[in-house]
């Protein structure tokens, strides 16, 4: 995908939304809390809500040029929408919802078969039925079918997965995946959600306030978040303040309390005294009995004080001077039978320590 | 019953059948345009849609009178252009019974109209859908409830009416006489038989219209 969103800029009922991107992944995460602006961001893309000033350029097509009066009604924009709430017409079957837009798509630009999308969200089983006797699921499944019979150029899909309980989401998932890999259609995928962004998307834009805090790979913002307003919005599970006390060798000593860490600068440049130390739950190993001798730089002895299950893995809160978080997969903390108040060992890879000027 | 009064009937249910049915259009587009845009004098027109809803019939009544005469601005203009007279005539019938039933009929429209999640709407045009088929396919059918019982409304309101008929179209047997008009001249002139029949067939008259709509939501919902 290539889409150009270029001096966006639409006033809001608290704030001005104003975007600046150009957005090239297979699926693209706009991330942010509730009233950041993201439904409206879509809104504006799929041509439901005029900006004041805006140029947006989807492939080589213009869609939006408020210079030059340019404006492509929302019946030719090409774009498929599937809206928090699924806006399935509850007054006609899931066979003619699914052939409402399909209908208005001519044939040579079909990009696929009514059978074929049927197949692959398997809605076979379905497709008499009235829509308002459809579960959440299902619902969620009609609603992305319905979107894609008309051969969309792109697909915008609002929080698609919020509604739904963790099982759901994970059967939801891999449709989503087959969306994205047998269909190649584009996405921008709007969530609050780290699950899904990890698991699905390439690209991500952050968005608080109307304005990008950041915008990248998942990687490169999960691993380095911009600030700590995106920090805290990517969940990083501990944040410490610390203070730099020296930097030998391309190695960084930071104190947190009285703990002393070693940390890679990630920006040569870093000259902060006072930083935010940040580390991921999931960067967090944990070893029982002796400290042994190991690559990690940062062994922390530390007392289990809590332990929360969360699926397939498990959350442990732990205390070693401040409280650090450690994600594990329940195998391991069975065979490993931690339980709280047990005397542990944190070991932390000096590159997954993260610092952030304060 | 004699045939002068099954012509009362018969002529009673044509005018507000009529009248309803020549509502629809303005009545839908105003309603329309009420629930869903904001506009520069529209809670003026707002104001003026409900006059004839809270102003005495007979007052609005006089208005058409004063309006549709012949030396009226409106009532002029038809004459001399189209040779057409409105005053009592079952033109001006029809003229009263619309605009007497016109605000019933805006008023649940509107409340149809508003009371439809727009995201619909806004979804159907991402599908390819232009904003005519949008509204016949989805605003419609979705709205259709509020819009019977609308027409209803507006129906038993013409079938009812009588200060402003009896004002613009006078009282005529066999040209402009309604059944209201008739009850009322019978009890007048003692004929307190002939009103019962009369007020019997209103009644019948209501009954089958509200059953018929009923029938007719409850249809459309069992083959949706």
């Amino acid at each position: 995908m290539s889409l150009t969103l270029s001096n966006l800029r639409v006033a809001l009922a608290n704030f001005t939304l104003e975007v600046e991107a150009k957005l090239g992944g297979r699926i693209t995460v706009i991330f942010g809390p509730s009233g950041a602006g993201k439904t409206s961001l879509l809104d504006v893309v799929a041509g439901l809500r005029p900006a004041e000033s805006a140029f947006i350029q989807l492939g080589g097509r213009v869609l939006n040029d408020t210079s030059k009066n340019i404006f492509v009604r929302p019946n030719r924009r090409n774009i498929g929408y599937v809206p928090q709430d699924l806006a399935l017409f509850p007054h006609l079957s899931v066979r003619r919802n699914l052939l409402y837009g399909h209908k208005s798509t001519r044939d040579p630009s079909r990009l696929f078969s009514f059978d074929h999308v049927i197949d692959v969200l398997e809605i076979q089983p379905l497709i008499r039925r009235g829509v308002t006797d459809l579960s959440g699921g299902e619902k969620q499944r009609v609603a992305l079918a319905r979107a894609l019979l008309t051969s969309p150029r792109l697909l915008l899909l609002d929080e698609p997965l919020a509604s739904l309980d963790l099982k759901l989401k994970t059967r939801i998932i891999p449709f989503l995946v087959r969306i994205r890999d047998e269909f190649g259609i584009p996405m921008l995928y709007v969530t609050h959600d780290r699950f899904e962004t990890l698991a699905l998307a390439d690209e991500m834009l952050v968005l608080l306030d109307g304005k990008v805090a950041q915008a990248g790979s998942v990687q490169q913002l999960f691993s380095h978040p911009a600030n700590l307003a995106v920090a805290g919005l990517l969940t990083v599970e501990t944040i410490q303040q610390g203070s730099v006390a020296k930097i030998e060798n391309g190695l960084m000593t930071v104190k947190v309390g009285s703990i002393t860490l070693t940390a890679v600068p990630e920006q040569p440049n870093l000259h902060a005294r006072d930083v935010y130390v940040c580390i991921r739950a999931e960067d967090v190993i944990l070893l029982k009995g002796h400290d042994t001798p190991s690559s990690a730089r940062n062994h922390l002895s530390a007392v289990v004080q809590s332990i929360t299950r969360e699926g397939p893995l498990a959350r442990v809160e732990l205390e070693c001077g401040f409280t650090l978080s450690a994600l594990l997969t329940k195998q391991a903390c069975e065979e490993m039978e931690i339980k709280p108040g047990d005397r542990v060992v944190a070991l932390i890879k000096a590159p997954h320590i993260h610092l952030i000027p304060r | 019953m004699s045939a002068e009064e099954w012509q009362i009937v018969w002529f009673t249910a044509w005018v507000s059948a009529l009248s309803t049915i020549l509502i629809l259009p303005f009545g839908l587009a105003l309603a329309w345009l009420l629930a869903r845009y904001d506009w520069p004098a529209k809670s003026l027109v707002e104001t003026f849609l409900s006059l004839p809803l809270v102003m005495p019939p007979v007052a609005t009544g006089l208005i058409l009178l004063r309006l549709l005469g012949r030396r009226g601005p409106l009532g002029a203009f038809l004459h001399n252009h189209f040779d057409l007279d409105v005053v009592f005539t079952w033109r001006a019938v029809v003229v009263a019974l619309s605009v007497m039933s016109l605000p019933l009929f805006v008023r649940s429209a509107r409340v149809a109209f508003q009371e439809l999640n727009p995201r619909l709407e806004q979804i159907a045009r991402t599908l390819g859908a232009t904003p005519f088929r949008v509204f016949l396919t989805i605003t419609l059918p979705l709205a259709s409830r509020g819009l019977v019982a609308g027409m209803i409304l507006a129906f038993a309101r013409a079938l009812g009416e009588f200060g402003a008929t009896i004002m613009v179209a006078g009282n005529i047997p066999g040209k402009t006489s309604t059944l209201s008009l008739a009850i009322y001249q019978n009890v007048q002139l003692g004929q307190d038989a002939h009103a019962l029949q009369l007020l019997g067939v209103s009644v019948v008259l209501a009954f089958a219209a509200v059953l018929g709509s009923e029938l007719l939501l409850r249809k459309k919902a069992r083959k949706t």
